[in-house]
């Protein structure tokens, strides 16, 4: 079922292979007012959206990636034709060795989607009701159904409200159940879009947690979109970052980390007003005379040359952090933007 | 099969919460039964006098039974589904299931459908029990016969209302088509038999959905013979395949097409 793939001399098992990827869409336009109304009628116009344009990447069995970008990058879209959803224009898509343009049903068997923007549980029967109904649509036998249903229930936590109707449930116990019920038919891999979307902090961490043990119990590959970053940060060891309908970023977290954290943040609280400027390795963030944020790039000037500058008797507090991962993020979107 | 008796069960779990409130819609029918009740009543003079075959009790359970179908299909429902689902996008979430989108369409309606069946059916025979004093002398094999007939009905409906609303893939909404399906259905299927239209509209109508849809099992009920039912069960086999692939024509060409906006 797994595809070989050779890159750079090395042989993987990718369950996933995205190769030159590429979708438009076409949008109807139409022009202001009562004379564009009639317009569009009849002279429609239309425009062409180049949504996803040429990406390839693999991802291999186990692995947890995060698939992000900003809002209307084309991730979406990507996970779309990945699921079956959407044709692609041009392109090869695998996912365990089926092509989900052409063999769609056979490669629903074997997937897991959560969306958590879209309910995908019938919010009128419980979620007990709810996992038998899945069982019976991946055509499980009812026992092994029954069987599953309670391995989750003790995983998941869902014994106060398994009898609940969904629509009685809060978003964190619906969202817990929705990813029980892709997950009945054990499949190979997991599309998360968005899982923690509208969840308090709790709540969130509770998924993620959720995520990790399924992971590391049933080896599942785990597609991941998420705005949340830490989200990303806590489940995933890959990023993909996708803008403009083109991957800007394939690496791992790790390395996206230490590539980016070469930058400091040096807040300090003085006794008195320093007048500093920007010079080389140092940029000022914020100076408000007595407190003073600045950015280090290490690699030009180091942390102790910096706190010179300030003069260390000068200093009545001091904090140096590294830059947030979210911040690291969004200036790989805006690289992509300028690009 | 098993999945979409599921799908099918599911949904009238889901719907059985909901009964009273369909009961509820269903004041308009008695309206419409009482109305034609006095219609006919003042129409015919005698009431066992013939007016193009159907006496007066046989006119008026024609309008019951026609009328049972027509509001138990709950058609303006399911075509505003299927057009919103088209054009939200919610329809991707069904295409990832491994389930094809028409057959889970039709058994998931038909969970709502066997609800009201039996509900406004019950209302209907009581109507008629009540206000005529009769009922067509059929034998168990006969309204078994009839079920089938309307069973057949119902399924063809389902699929042609689908198939109006999975028109959506390809203009901006497919409800003005559903209007004027269901107002031929309304005018010309359930307030007159066939055989009340001039002659060289009979043919015509014989071969449309109305034959199969509407007619044909209120006919049987008010006058079954096995030659009618023979020639009805022919007519709705044909148009049950005739349904399905243009359903699954529309569904297959239009999915294509398919345009998911936002995230």
């Amino acid at each position: 079922m797994k595809t070989k793939i050779r890159k750079k001399g090395v042989i993987s098992l990718a369950v996933i292979t995205v190769e030159h990827l590429s979708k438009n869409f076409k949008v109807k336009l139409k022009e202001k007012g009562l004379k564009g109304s009639i317009k569009s009628i009849i002279k429609p116009n239309y425009k062409i959206i180049k949504a996803v344009k040429d990406i390839s990447f693999n991802i291999e069995k186990g692995e947890m990636v995060a698939f992000i970008g900003p809002n209307g990058a084309g991730k979406s879209t990507s996970i779309k034709m990945m699921t079956g959803i959407l044709y692609p224009d041009k392109g090869e898509i695998r996912i365990l060795g089926l092509d989900p343009k052409t063999q769609r049903k056979k490669l629903a068997y074997e997937i897991g989607c959560v969306f958590g923007q879209k309910e995908q549980l019938w919010t009128h029967l419980t979620p007990y009701d709810n996992f038998k109904f899945f069982g019976a649509i991946y055509d499980l036998p009812s026992s092994h159904v029954e069987k599953k249903i309670q391995e989750f229930i003790e995983l998941f936590e869902l014994e106060d409200f398994i009898n609940t109707p969904v629509r009685n449930l809060s978003l964190g116990q619906r969202i817990r159940c929705e990813i029980v019920a892709s997950l009945i038919h054990e499949p190979k891999v997991l599309f998360l879009d968005e899982p923690t979307i509208g969840l308090d902090p709790v709540v969130k961490e509770n998924i993620r947690v959720l995520i990790k043990r399924m992971n590391k119990e049933y080896k599942t590959t785990v597609v991941l979109t998420s705005h949340d970053v830490s989200d990303i940060e806590k489940l995933c060891k890959r990023v993909i970052i996708v803008n403009k309908g083109q991957i800007v970023l394939d690496d791992s977290m790790e390395n996206l980390k230490y590539h980016y954290l070469n930058k400091k943040i040096v807040e300090a609280k003085m006794k008195e007003a320093v007048n500093l400027e920007d010079q080389e390795g140092i940029t000022i963030l914020k100076d408000k005379g007595y407190n003073l944020k600045m950015e280090v790039d290490i690699k030009k000037k180091s942390i102790a040359d910096a706190i010179k500058l300030l003069n260390p008797d000068n200093i009545v507090d001091i904090n140096i952090s590294n830059i947030p991962l979210e911040q690291i993020i969004s200036s790989i979107y805006k690289d992509g933007e300028q690009e | 099969m098993r999945k979409y008796f599921y799908i099918l069960k599911s949904e009238l779990m889901s719907n059985l919460q909901y009964a009273f409130d369909i009961l509820v819609g269903f004041i308009s029918y008695c309206i419409l039964i009482f109305i034609f009740l006095n219609l006919w009543k003042y129409i015919y003079a005698d009431p066992t006098e013939l007016i193009n075959g159907y006496n007066m009790n046989q006119m008026i359970w024609y309008v019951i039974i026609t009328e049972i179908l027509w509001m138990s299909l709950g058609g303006r429902k399911l075509c505003k589904k299927i057009c919103n689902d088209v054009k939200s996008g919610n329809i991707a979430y069904n295409i990832n299931k491994p389930y094809n989108y028409v057959e889970y369409a039709l058994f998931n309606h038909m969970g709502l459908v066997i609800i009201r069946f039996i509900l406004v059916g019950l209302l209907g025979l009581i109507l008629g029990i009540v206000f005529l004093h009769s009922f067509p002398s059929l034998t168990i094999l006969e309204i078994l016969g009839v079920l089938l007939s309307c069973l057949l009905a119902t399924i063809i409906n389902i699929m042609l209302v689908t198939s109006i609303g999975l028109i959506s893939f390809f203009i901006e909404d497919a409800n003005p088509f559903f209007w004027l399906y269901s107002k031929m259905i309304l005018v010309i299927g359930t307030i007159f038999p066939i055989e009340f239209f001039p002659a060289v509209l009979q043919p015509i109508i014989k071969f449309s959905p109305i034959y199969v849809v509407s007619y044909g099992p209120a006919k049987l009920f008010v006058n079954f013979t096995m030659t009618n039912w023979t020639q009805i069960m022919i007519a709705q086999g044909i148009y049950l395949v005739i349904s399905f692939l243009i359903c699954h024509g529309i569904y297959y060409k239009g999915v294509k097409k398919l345009n998911v906006n936002g995230g």
